[in-house]
């Protein structure tokens, strides 16, 4: 009786946040509503004796992902979104389309998919810490690996999109113009360097520092 | 007798067990703001003695009475909004900071089991139980999950007070709290790695060793691992020589410059309460838990209650010493630069953590650990 009743609490409150994602005008809004469905979400794991997964869901979407969406959000300091008419044409077919799809879906599931009232869940070992651990690393032990070389790649490409260490860093955008600044604040190669910069255009600095500016897009 | 069974608000049994487990929630959570409010006095008189001054003492007996005080005072001011602030989040702030430091409370086993089941009427429901109000497969994972929330509180209310140092104080706060989130992680990874649970109460069982001290995990399974813990959770806390998010001399207050009132209360409450709660958990997980000299022997000699007792204040004083810890620290220590405790954080605590994962993880599976309890056997240390 408590499962069903925490089951369409944390459900409800799963759909809720997730309308309020799409119907937020300020976009820390949505985002903050998003956080409320990834724990709805964590809430129903646990009802469904899935208490592993989720703590991980917590931790890694609501604590890592969205902290850094959110983060983005603060520092781009992004404007609410004024309210205009959708130009897309063929956006409303669609999405009337696909939601008949969803309903359909949904019939098919309450309809024809039979319900085992013997099962318990309490008693499967899938979702607890343990099963997951020794499938992780015997089973899955292939997927498990190549999934974290692929999220290393990611952290690389990243770190190398970001950090081009031969080229001017982005604080040198200021410094054409009048602006005098020590050198060690435009190179970070130069440590301590504290001679005066003084430059009219990028190509000035590049050639007192002697080094290759990044192309201004 | 089925209709019982299907309605539980009928079943006597089931509502019985169900007050007690609240009024035990009531129980827990009022003994540690109890102490989180005396804790705030405890910090201004050290400190005070520590710059050679008296501290508080006009309020009650040597200002034993200034925690009501305060309160009051807080209740009682005016409560400032700031006319461009995001209403919502700028509420929405303090309540998660308090919920995100409260919650961790119930995974925390505060001692050992008791027996209370001579108490009549009551006593059959309570029977023999542990003082831990829930006991969790993953209370550790339970753990970092509500200290991983814990960052939006911090995050919000920088940004929707609508003030560059508030949002400064918010940002900094946030990278800090991510960056030392990974060391502390790694940190309690090794003790995992240890005792092959993440279930806290059964963590506290492995450590109890002769005397009840032995066997804590500080001594020889994991002093590295306890000391990047330490540092970390002193940034987790934004207390110093971390302390860069509320850096008054930089940043006025940081996060919380805009709030006054009941709302800074609860940020000020939060605080302590983060600092119980990590001191919690560096006991559980390093110092024994409840484990003590005379805790074995009141359980094998069947005083249960007494031995649950003790167990309970030994828990507490052992949370005492870290909470001294981070009183006394505030008053030795100067604060760091931001660009330090960055590097510090990950180019040297996250690869000595690593490193402390893969020690751990060697001694696990090579003999010299069997070597090491044996040895420590023979001589008759480990019971």
């Amino acid at each position: 009786m408590f499962t069903t009743l925490f089951f369409f609490l944390f459900a409800g409150m799963a759909i809720g946040c997730a309308v309020s994602v799409i119907y937020q005008r300020n976009p820390l809004y949505s985002a903050i509503s998003l956080v409320g469905v990834f724990l709805s979400l964590a809430c129903l794991y646990v009802t469904l004796a899935a208490p592993f997964i989720a703590a991980v869901q917590v931790i890694v979407y609501a604590g890592a992902i969205m902290v850094l969406v959110v983060f983005v959000i603060m520092l781009l300091n992004v404007e609410e979104e004024e309210h205009r008419i959708t130009k897309v044409k063929y956006l409303l077919p669609t999405a009337i389309l696909l939601g008949i799809l969803l309903l359909a879906q949904i019939g098919y599931i309450i309809t024809q998919v039979k319900s085992d009232k013997n099962i318990k869940l309490a008693e499967s070992p899938v979702g607890v810490t343990e099963s997951i651990g020794t499938g992780l690393f015997t089973k899955y032990l292939l997927p498990f690996e190549i999934t974290s070389l692929l999220l290393l790649m990611a952290i690389v490409g990243a770190m190398s999109l970001a950090r081009r260490s031969a080229t001017l860093t982005p604080t040198t955008r200021i410094i054409p113009g009048t602006q005098v600044l020590p050198k060690y604040l435009v190179d970070p190669k130069a440590k301590y360097d504290t001679t005066a910069v003084e430059s009219e255009t990028t190509e000035e600095v590049e050639k007192v520092l002697g080094i290759k500016g990044k192309p201004e897009e | 007798m089925k209709s019982a069974i299907r309605n539980p608000f009928m079943n006597i049994d089931i509502v019985v067990s169900t007050i007690l487990k609240f009024t035990g929630a009531f129980l827990a959570f009022n003994l540690v703001l109890g102490i989180v409010a005396y804790v705030v006095l405890a910090e201004r008189k050290v400190l005070g003695y520590i710059q050679g001054r008296l501290g508080p003492n006009r309020v009650g007996p040597w200002g034993l009475f200034q925690p009501f005080a305060d309160l009051f005072k807080f209740i009682f001011k005016e409560d400032i909004i700031p006319d461009k602030s995001t209403r919502f989040l700028y509420f929405l702030a303090p309540l998660i900071a308090v919920t995100c430091a409260l919650l961790p409370v119930v995974v925390y086993p505060f001692g050992p089991t008791v027996d209370l089941s001579f108490i009549p009427f009551v006593g059959k429901y309570l029977g023999k139980f542990s003082l831990v109000l829930a006991k969790l497969d993953i209370g550790l994972l339970f753990i970092l999950g509500i200290t991983s929330i814990g960052v939006y509180s911090i995050a919000l209310a920088g940004w929707s007070s609508n003030n560059k140092y508030s949002l400064m104080g918010g940002l900094r706060a946030s990278a800090q709290l991510i960056s030392y989130e990974l060391s502390l992680g790694l940190a309690l990874i090794g003790v995992i790695l240890q005792s092959g649970t993440l279930d806290l109460y059964s963590i506290v069982n492995q450590q109890s060793g002769h005397l009840g001290i032995t066997g804590w995990n500080i001594f020889w399974a994991q002093p590295l691992g306890f000391i990047i813990y330490l540092i970390s959770a002193f940034a987790e806390t934004n207390r110093v020589p971390f302390d860069l998010p509320e850096a008054e001399t930089e940043l006025v207050a940081g996060f919380h410059t805009e709030y006054s009132a009941l709302k800074f209360a609860l940020f000020f409450m939060a605080e302590y309460v983060n600092m119980f709660t990590v001191s919690m958990l560096a006991t559980t997980l390093f110092l024994g838990g409840w484990n003590g000299p005379g805790i074995n022997w009141l359980y094998g000699h069947g005083y249960m209650l007494v031995g649950g007792l003790l167990g309970l204040v030994y828990f507490l004083s052992k949370v005492c010493v870290f909470l001294f810890l981070y009183i006394w620290i505030r008053g030795t220590l100067p604060r760091f630069r931001f660009d330090q405790l960055m590097n510090f954080g990950w180019k040297f605590l996250l690869p000595v953590a690593l490193l402390n994962i893969v020690i751990t993880a060697t001694l696990k599976i090579t003999p010299i650990y069997d070597f090491v309890s044996g040895l420590l056997k023979f001589v008759g240390i480990n019971n």
